[in-house]
């Protein structure tokens, strides 16, 4: 049995792995912050115009990453492929995310003589639909996120990835950076409101942290049983300094520390608000070191 | 129709790699970035002093059950009527989806450089002529002639043995069910139509 590193998806896949679980978690949390909140629509459009930003970068990383990207278009060929579906969820996201956007950017003087171009029947339609629209949103935004672990998890001789946990992992993970991102952007909101959503959002952050603690416990003890590749794999992880420092301490066990700091000692003050950037801060860097290490410590395990 | 299999006899491989070097002149794969559709595995095994060298051909095993066609969303990779599993140049976006559901590292990217490269060394006749993902046809392209691929005629120990499998007078058909041959990474369930016969 021979263990090989994968050398075929390297740190833009990582980024378009990152990238569009942000973008997809991004735009999920913020329609349901919509729909069961309620939310200042200049907040709420930035959150989303973001998300988009996100996953439009994140598609030029895996366009840049190919052999033939003016291609690509084929990509809606084969059902039985995750990729099929990647692209499928992802044009699901890009269309609910303009419809949901759309009426809410109104709200920008220099946007509102643009979106005014838009025929008045579309504007009142999209105004209508607009909570429809965020729920739909919200469900592309989660298949994105959870697209993103199932992609590499179709690898049946890397046993690392090729387990129910990593899709999990990844898509937690995904909301992980997705509520941190969003609490970092309502730091900088002027609204007295805001902080309420703040709470929420840092309660949200801390309990995902501790969901992805618990899978990260199954799928390393998955991992650790056998001496299979995913032995192998776990090993190059846990050798790995700035996995172990930048993931594991400061993008998980740090975070969490301040915003229970934050949810129980500082009540939600401002006063804790120069802690939750920082912990947002580490839970994005943090969200990105995993997806780069978990694709670097990729190891196939060949039967010669 | 006929079901394209292979048995490699691992007692006689002598590891000259000849049938490297004929794929290679066969199907112009980029040697000079050392990538090959064709290996051979040098290992050792055992510890010392009881240790013995094992020599292990490989390729694409040509799965039934195949991992890197369920893996490619644009369905560049299709298998033919005879069980062969091969690539459209023209369909292929190089997602690098099949290199990595591969189980049996057959696939390698023929990248823009290597496109380049083999235009300078085959000029007009070159058969890729675009960037995708390349991996082993059995030689349909000779095996349509009635000839047998090129790693397989040029083996000068006749260790690869070709035929239809679902030929019972075939020596391969033989050989694959006569219990002596097995597959690789069977656990798997990707029904390799490549055996081995152990050394």
């Amino acid at each position: 049995m021979t263990f090989v590193h994968q050398e075929v998806w390297h740190w833009q896949i990582a980024t378009y792995l990152f990238l569009g679980g942000l973008g997809g978690a991004t735009f999920a949390i913020s329609a349901l912050i919509h729909l069961f909140e309620g939310c200042d629509r200049k907040m709420l459009s930035v959150a989303v115009m973001s998300s988009i930003g996100f996953l439009v970068l994140g598609t030029i990383f895996l366009l840049a990453d190919m052999l033939q990207p003016l291609k690509a278009i084929y990509a809606l060929t084969n059902p039985r492929s995750w990729i099929f579906w990647g692209v499928i969820f992802i044009n699901f996201y890009f269309v609910s995310a303009i419809a949901y956007v759309i009426p809410l950017l109104e709200v920008w003087p220099k946007i509102n003589p643009y979106i005014q171009k838009i025929p008045r029947g579309i504007l009142d339609l999209l105004e209508r639909f607009n909570k429809l629209a965020a729920l739909t949103g919200s469900a592309a935004g989660f298949l994105v996120a959870i697209y993103t672990g199932l992609l590499i998890s179709a690898a049946p001789a890397i046993s690392f990835w090729n387990t129910p946990a990593l899709p999990l992992l990844f898509v937690i993970s995904g909301f992980s950076t997705g509520a941190a991102f969003l609490l970092l952007l309502s730091t900088f909101s002027k609204n007295e409101e805001s902080w309420k959503i703040i709470a929420k959002l840092e309660e949200l952050d801390a309990m995902l942290i501790v969901t992805e603690l618990i899978i990260l416990g199954a799928y390393f003890n998955f991992a650790l049983f056998l001496p299979t590749g995913a032995r192998e794999s776990a090993q190059v992880l846990f050798h790995s300094p700035l996995f172990i420092i930048g993931f594991f301490i400061f993008g998980l066990i740090v975070p969490l520390a301040l915003e229970t700091y934050g949810i129980f000692f500082a009540k939600h003050t401002k006063k804790s608000g120069h802690l939750l950037v920082l912990a947002s801060v580490m839970v994005l860097v943090g969200g990105y070191l995993l997806r780069y290490y978990v694709l670097k410590a990729g190891l196939f395990q060949f039967p010669w | 129709m006929a079901r394209y299999g292979m048995v490699m006899d691992m007692r006689t491989c002598v590891g000259c790699q000849a049938c490297m070097a004929a794929c290679t002149a066969e199907n112009q794969t980029p040697f000079w970035n050392g990538k090959f559709r064709t290996h051979v595995e040098d290992k050792a095994q055992g510890t010392f002093p009881d240790v013995r060298r094992v020599l292990l051909p490989r390729l694409c095993m040509h799965c039934e059950n195949t991992p890197c066609l369920s893996a490619c969303p644009t369905g560049a990779t299709f298998m033919t009527e005879d069980g062969i599993v091969k690539v459209n140049y023209d369909r292929c976006i190089g997602c690098y989806a099949c290199c990595i559901a591969c189980p049996y590292d057959a696939r390698y990217a023929y990248d823009r450089e290597d496109v380049k490269k083999e235009e300078e060394l085959y000029g007009k006749f070159t058969s890729h002529q675009q960037p995708h993902v390349d991996k082993c046809t059995f030689c349909d392209h000779r095996v349509s002639e009635g000839r047998e691929p090129a790693c397989v005629s040029t083996c000068p120990t006749n260790t690869r043995i070709f035929g239809d499998l679902d030929d019972p007078n075939s020596e391969v058909h033989k050989l694959a069910t006569s219990g002596k041959a097995q597959a690789l990474n069977q656990s798997l369930g990707t029904s390799p139509k490549v055996y081995y016969i152990p050394s």
